[in-house]
């Protein structure tokens, strides 16, 4: 188990860096001047120290300046030259206090320009973060009865009633069925609020519409696996044994018919927590998806890459989580 | 089972607990949304309308237009007076307010404009408005040098150790606030005192000055968060200086909270010198994205004013509006006799939600560019290098059908560039009316008299904002007024800039917002290799227009240069087909809002706001003068 867990992290750094280096190459190719932004265009010397200030002269000076202060390449060096150190001086006898120090510098905005690419992500990660997790809540409290009721009597209408119901939630596309539900309870029944983050009422709306694929999955899943083990021959010793039905179900049938639930979880919650832009948008919630396409259309390139090695960290690391979780529930299963 | 169950306990909790650390603020004295969130709040980097407006709240100026008059008349701000202008018009003296204060009771001084106006001048802190500086003498030269020193150092950095390029970025750092007091003829004689001169008279450098630009920061604050790169040589200001809690500032308001594109929240600067004359003491700018979402939070109160209405039923909103006036109609046509401001027509008409929405022009003017360069950018001779071309296409152009039926916006059709009304005492030239027959003759004598054979006319834009819906029909009216054949190309945003630039167009959309009150603010933009000239039009005797009016002394003499500067655009030459005027598009119930102005000019200055009926400040009721 430690070595999975210290193989992978070790795995990391690489993986991050491939993908830094693709992103940026392809970022790089977006067309359009990243600092233009409005209809007025300064003379040529002008532009060309704008550009100059974020290293934007030349690929590989950018490729190599973001690096050097992304992975505290930089923060170290200033550290061991003194000129850290030299600075806070400077600043005591102005009677000063430093700004803070950061020591992975993923950059500034360059839209946004009071703001760097980490407090960006450190403000709005948590948002994408509870949206997601409430998503993946829901879709198991939705998902697992639907399917197991489905499960337990396979052909019967109830069954058929769910596998069409979960047929709707993995077509019908966030965008429709958000739409749909502000429509409905905030607009015609005057439940629940739109915009903003923070209280139940804003939170529910765009969690369930987020959580509604996910809940067909898992309940398409849930009822395979049911359907399997209620033919099984584990299943027939325990109702030989004579025990209650509901105990058969829950107790022997299911916690097998979960294991592929369980799987499917990891990278459920990595899609559920970066793949929310388009319910972010139709609901205004300010969650780190929203950057995703703004930073792209903008071409803010520090932003694009922050947000894209966020990603691939939380991919890589959910799906580590997913594999120490499966091992931990059925101990069976070994490297 | 309690293995499945216990991660999810786990997961509910943990958002409980997350949900439970998240207030919400109570309810500010005024609410406004101010688009989704600002890109700046660095008075030397701002060019948004959206950042300009947050500058006005949170700084202050040494001067600002009185936007409840009609003329734009320049008041002191910061300033304790107007300055005094020498006799050639170059020397600005200005005596600051002995009472203005920084948000944390520190006095400002003119040193602080010193160090601020450096500090906008240096290369590494170039934006859009960079250049404002160089009409002040030394400003240029300053920057050429610094430019060129950074990048000397740059070069000889590469072969020294760390500790001596520290050292050299220093010695440059130094040199250069040194060649700053040399070269510039900017002094503070003493604390209250400001002394500056520029290279020619510049009639409107009062008017530049009201911009943030201009705004001074607060030195101790910009230097704390200043480092020098010693790579470089840069100068670099972390972005964390504008953060809440840490942001200093000299104006009505300050900063107390700011939480990326969530909400922004002001409170009264305590220490203002002015602080009595301000009538909302808290205000409060949740960022909505979402064009529909923002008209939602009107609609149900939660905000007074939305300063950008951009929802797809914008159309139908200003539709009710004219229905309701149509319900009042003898009402509201005595007021309009009257020349009273919109704001105040509302105000006297009885209240009702359909009211709510206000459409006034603003200063900025929709209009086409014609490619004017020789050639195309394939090689092909270009059919629009021909000003006779160029008319016949604006002139087969039916306007107000655009303005009326295609926009649906309540804009008011042009034909020419400058905003009417705009520039206080300048008259715009006549332009160029619909004549499709006269069109037609005109490019028959051209050289193409059979329409059909003139080559593919493109028309370049990008989608978004209705742009679409103006190309279709501006290549209909080609199409059918002309006979010519039309292609319509759309282009993402920064690929279609990128495009105007170069010059890789036949025609394409266009616009431009003026930024001072001079009409030099629209006509620079047509001089030969400006910056902003997209069109590559080139006329010399359009050139020398604008360079005699430059030394022109008679402010009467210099806005007929101006305005045959005009003419030829819009009546002779047409490098740009003008369309309509732009508009500004607000939420608000003029019952009980007071402090946004309807001006051309189109800023606002929303320390003046009042909300009506509340009990707090002085609960009078803002608007232009009547027109006589």
């Amino acid at each position: 188990m430690t070595r999975l867990i210290l193989t992978r992290l070790a795995q990391l750094p690489l993986v991050l860096l491939a993908v830094y280096t693709l992103t940026l190459a392809l970022a790089w190719a977006i067309p359009g001047n990243p600092l233009e932004n409005s209809e007025r265009r300064p003379p040529p010397e002008v532009e060309a120290a704008m550009k100059s200030q974020y290293s934007l002269d030349s690929f590989w000076s950018f490729y190599w300046s973001y690096l050097d202060s992304a992975t505290g390449v930089r923060a170290a060096r200033d550290h061991f030259s003194g000129r850290a150190e030299s600075e806070r001086h400077r600043l005591e006898s102005l009677h000063l206090a430093p700004p803070p120090r950061r020591v992975f510098d993923l950059g500034p905005s360059l839209q946004y320009r009071d703001q760097r690419v980490s407090e960006i992500i450190a403000g709005s990660l948590p948002v994408s973060a509870q949206l997601g997790v409430i998503a993946i809540i829901l879709a198991i409290l939705i998902g697992t009865p639907a399917g197991v009721l489905g499960g337990v009597r396979p052909g019967t209408w109830i069954d058929s009633l769910s596998l069409a119901i979960s047929l709707i939630g993995i077509s019908l596309p966030s965008f429709v069925t958000g739409t749909l539900l502000v429509l409905v309870f905030p607009v015609w029944l005057g439940v629940g609020r739109v915009g903003g983050w923070g209280s139940f009422s804003q939170m529910i709306l765009p969690a369930l519409t987020l959580s509604l694929p996910f809940a067909a999955y898992i309940a398409r899943l849930t009822r395979m696996g049911m359907v399997e083990a209620m033919s099984s021959d584990y299943v027939r010793t325990a109702r030989a044994k004579g025990l209650p039905e509901s105990s058969v179900v829950l107790r022997h049938a299911l916690k097998n018919a979960a294991l592929p639930v369980v799987s499917y979880l990891g990278p459920a919650c990595a899609m559920a927590m970066t793949g929310s832009f388009v319910v972010e948008r139709v609901f205004n919630v300010p969650g780190l998806g929203q950057h995703f396409v703004n930073a792209v259309q903008n071409k803010d390139l520090f932003l694009i890459i922050g947000v894209v090695l966020v990603f691939s960290t939380m991919l890589v690391l959910f799906n580590l989580v997913v594999d120490v979780l499966y091992r931990w529930i059925d101990p069976r299963i070994r490297m | 089972m309690w293995k499945l169950v216990l991660p999810l306990i786990t997961l509910i909790a943990a958002i409980a607990l997350s949900a439970a650390a998240d207030r919400p603020l109570p309810r500010a004295d005024f609410t406004f949304i101010n688009r989704g969130d600002i890109t700046t709040l660095d008075v030397h980097q701002m060019s948004w309308m959206m950042d300009l407006r947050m500058a006005r709240l949170l700084c202050e100026g040494l001067v600002r237009p009185n936007i409840f008059s009609r003329e734009y008349t320049l008041e002191p701000a910061a300033a304790e007076s107007l300055p005094e202008i020498s006799y050639d018009g170059r020397t600005y003296t200005f005596h600051l307010r002995r009472d203005a204060k920084w948000s944390n009771g520190e006095p400002v001084t003119a040193r602080d404009y010193l160090f601020s106006w450096r500090r906008a001048m240096l290369p590494e802190n170039s934006t859009d408005y960079t250049t404002l500086f160089w009409m002040m003498e030394g400003g240029r030269e300053f920057f050429d040098l610094r430019a060129a020193d950074l990048k000397a150092h740059a070069q000889r950095a590469k072969g020294l150790s760390a500790s001596e390029r520290r050292e050299a970025a220093r010695v440059l750092w130094e040199k250069s606030c040194a060649d700053f007091d040399r070269l510039l003829n900017l002094h503070a004689p003493d604390e209250h005192t400001l002394v500056f001169t520029l290279n020619r008279r510049v009639p409107y450098f009062l008017d530049l000055m009201s911009m943030p630009v201009f705004y001074p920061v607060y030195p101790p604050l910009v230097t704390a968060h200043d480092t020098i790169d010693p790579d470089s040589g840069r100068v670099k200001t972390d972005p964390s200086w504008t953060k809440a809690g840490t942001f200093i500032t000299n104006g009505p308001f300050r900063l107390t909270v700011w939480r990326f594109k969530r909400d922004m929240r002001l409170e009264a600067n305590p220490h203002y010198w002015n602080l009595a004359a301000l009538n909302v003491r808290s205000i409060a700018i949740p960022s909505v994205e979402d064009p529909n979402a923002a008209v939602m939070a009107f609609r149900t109160g939660a905000v007074d004013w939305v300063s950008d209405v951009n929802a797809g039923y914008r159309g139908e909103l200003i539709a009710q509006k004219e229905a309701y006036f149509a319900e009042h109609r003898a009402e509201h046509e005595a007021l309009l006799a009257q020349g009273l401001d919109p704001i105040e027509i509302d105000r006297r008409l009885p209240p009702d939600p359909r009211a709510t929405m206000h459409a006034y022009p603003a200063f900025g003017t929709y209009f086409y560019n014609f490619n004017c360069r020789p050639t195309l950018p394939d090689g092909r001779a270009n059919p629009f290098a021909d000003a006779k071309v160029r008319r016949a296409f604006s002139m087969s152009i039916d306007k107000e059908v655009l303005a009326r039926d295609v926009r649906r916006s309540g804009e008011v059709a042009t034909d020419v560039l400058i905003p009417p009304g705009s520039i206080n005492g300048y008259r715009s030239p006549r332009g160029l009316a619909f004549d499709p027959a006269r069109a037609r003759a005109l490019l028959a004598e051209a050289g193409y008299p059979d329409p059909t054979r003139f080559p593919v006319v493109e028309v370049l834009f990008n989608k978004d904002s209705g742009h679409d819906l103006i190309a279709e029909y501006i290549a209909r009216e080609w199409q059918t007024n002309l006979g010519v054949p039309v292609q319509l190309m759309t282009k993402e945003i920064k690929v279609f800039r990128d495009d105007l630039r170069t010059g890789t167009f036949m025609t394409s959309r266009a616009g431009w917002y003026g930024d001072y009150g001079d009409p030099t603010t629209f006509l620079e933009i047509n001089r030969t290799a400006d910056g902003n000239n997209d069109r590559g039009y080139s006329n010399p005797a359009y050139d020398a227009l604008l360079d005699r009016a430059e030394t022109e002394l008679d402010a009467g003499k210099r806005l007929q240069l101006l305005q045959e500067a005009e003419r030829i655009i819009v009546e002779d030459e047409l490098p740009l087909i003008p369309l309509f005027v732009q508009n500004n598009f607000y939420l608000f119930d003029a019952h009980r809002v007071s402090g946004v102005s309807s001006h051309p000019r189109s800023e606002q200055q929303l320390f003046r706001v009042d909300i009506l009926g509340d009990g707090k400040g002085a609960e009078k009721a803002l608007a232009l003068p009547a027109k006589k």
